[in-house]
């Protein structure tokens, strides 16, 4: 589903964010990518939707080779995932409904189509009753419900989500990490980049650590700290 | 590209050109001024072509012959005429017409006639030539013949007013590429504005996976109706100023008694115009979107 070899990334302006990333994530996991602020969480997500270009090494997302595929093919590989931001990235001026709906007007999919796929995802989601409203009307537990909605519109194999909890208070957090969860139980595959502990630490999933932008760490039912060093945190 | 999403597109642009009013007020109102000041150029472009056209065909010579002749002689001279093939038509004013006429002009004057006899006075003929071209060389002809007095022609005026018309073309075409470019440049930027502030929304969408194109061609749609708004706006404008101008201007140059100079009628050319106004708009805005919208897409 997602392989990174050999990956490494450096800036512009010479910060090397990533260095020599070795990653594989299968079909139908769920993992987290932990590590302090600056390790290089976001720009592993980046890499992933070919918002920057890995300096060295190769990266294959859903079948699509990533490091060589040229610009006109960006689109098609956003579309075949999902991607849920920590600010949630709705269009201000389309209604909850309108935002669900764009996934699928981008994808030139039928209107009737459209019409029948929308109000299911956001039963999904929760939000059957806030289809008319606009996202500013909204908590930012419901925005980021609606984000996850419209990620899940086209049925993506995969779903990115980077710090998806980051401007929700813990409830809220529990809420959508639950929604996280059963998607993935559907059998989508779900990366999340986080630094929340105890979310990493309750839901004992896969955790990927980086630190300083390298992989520390990658450990199937993990916790957000290294059990290894007998407590010491180490971010 | 398929039929629904050229519909999405539509629908998407009319309803941002919509949302965005102050800007795309201001979009128009730039386009409806810089349409005008084009307009003004290629109307008057126009009337000076056919005005130049009007007095070329309208153009007559005339050929006096010596008084003394005889009506025979005159008889030879007339046949002549008509068989030279570079002739249109031609009229024969005699001596009694003519004096009619010097009587005519002179007015209260005319008392100096008295006592002066029509036959001092020569016969003539009007000519009107196929081809304006061919006249130098018609007029060497009949000044060369026996029994000609001389020729009236008004050459220069006709070879200034080729030169008026001519220089009018040039420097209207010059105005009208400058006026063009400089509102186009300002159209991308007030469109820039626009694109500005919604360049987030241009980086979302480019996010969860829509082309280029996708993008794009919305922000065409509406240049392209702010484009169509100003050209019908200015066309009311420029017409009416036209029309209203048109008839008092004829109506004066008639009352002179001149036919020299006329306005074009408005309805010969309002359909022209509208349709001129309508292709500039849409160019302008069209490439004024593409324009400002290009940097914003790379993401
Ligand atoms: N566009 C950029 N140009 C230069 N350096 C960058 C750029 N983006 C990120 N960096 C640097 O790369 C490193 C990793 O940044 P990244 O955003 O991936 O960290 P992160 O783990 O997501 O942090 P956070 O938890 O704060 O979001 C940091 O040192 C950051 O300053
Ligand atoms: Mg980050």
């Amino acid at each position: 589903m997602i392989e990174f070899r050999g990956v490494t990334k450096k800036y512009p302006n010479g910060t090397v964010a990533l260095k020599n990333i070795n990653l594989k994530v299968m079909k139908g996991e769920f993992a987290f990518i932990i590590g302090s602020s600056g390790s290089g969480k976001s720009t592993l997500i980046k890499l992933i939707l070919k918002e920057e270009d890995a300096t060295e090494g190769e990266i294959h997302v859903n079948g699509y080779s990533v490091s060589t595929m040229g610009r006109k093919q960006v689109p098609y590989l956003r579309r075949s995932l999902g991607v849920v931001f920590q600010d949630f990235r709705l269009l201000p001026n389309k209604t909850v409904y309108e935002n669900v709906a764009f996934g699928m007007q981008i994808t030139e999919a039928l209107p009737r189509e459209i019409r029948r796929q929308v109000p299911m995802v956001l039963g999904l989601v929760g939000l059957s009753k806030k289809a008319n409203v606009y996202p500013s009307q909204l908590s930012g537990g419901e925005q980021q419900r609606v984000a996850l909605a419209r990620a899940l519109i086209n049925k993506p194999a995969l779903l990115v989500a980077d710090e998806p909890t980051g401007n929700l208070d813990p409830e809220t957090s529990w809420e959508i990490m639950k929604l996280l969860t059963e998607i993935n139980h559907r059998g989508t595959t779900v990366l999340v980049a986080t630094h929340e502990k105890t979310i990493v630490d309750a839901m004992k999933k896969r955790v990927i650590a980086l630190d300083r932008g390298v992989m520390v760490r990658d450990e199937q039912k993990g916790i957000y700290e290294d059990e290894s060093k007998d407590g010491q945190v180490h971010y | 590209m398929k039929v629904r999403t050229v519909r999405y597109i539509i629908k998407e642009g009319l309803k941002n050109a919509y949302r965005n009013k102050l800007m795309s007020f201001a979009s128009i109102a730039i386009v409806t001024a810089s349409l005008i000041m084009f307009g003004a150029f290629y109307l008057f472009t126009v009337i000076v072509n056919y005005n130049t056209q009007a007095f070329k065909d309208k153009l007559e010579m005339e050929v006096f012959l010596k008084p003394e002749l005889d009506d025979a002689q005159v008889d030879r001279i007339e046949e002549s005429i008509k068989a030279n093939g570079k002739i249109g038509e031609y009229k024969k004013v005699t001596k009694e017409e003519a004096y009619e006429k010097a009587k005519q002009l002179l007015g209260d004057d005319g008392k100096v006639l008295e006592g002066i006899d029509a036959s001092f006075l020569p016969v003539s003929f009007k000519i009107k030539l196929k081809d304006p071209q061919d006249s130098k060389e018609v007029v060497e002809q009949f000044k060369n013949m026996s029994g000609v007095e001389n020729v009236a022609y008004s050459q220069k005026t006709v070879e200034l007013f080729s030169k008026v018309s001519y220089w009018v073309r040039v420097i209207s075409t010059v105005l009208i590429s400058v006026l063009l470019i400089v509102s186009m440049f300002i159209i991308s930027n007030t469109i820039k504005l626009t694109v500005f502030a919604r360049r987030k929304e241009i980086g979302i969408m480019k996010y969860i996976g829509a082309t280029d194109g996708f993008i794009r061609w919305p922000f065409v749609v509406e240049g392209v109706i702010i484009g169509i708004i100003g050209a019908v706006l200015a066309f009311v404008v420029t017409g009416n100023a036209y029309h209203a101008l048109e008839v008092r201007f004829n109506a004066d140059v008639l009352n002179m008694g001149a036919d020299l100079f006329t306005f074009v009628k408005f309805r010969d050319i309002g359909l022209q115009l509208i349709g001129i106004y309508c292709l500039a708009g849409i160019f302008i805005g069209a490439v004024g979107s593409l324009i400002s919208i290009r940097k914003y897409l790379r993401v």
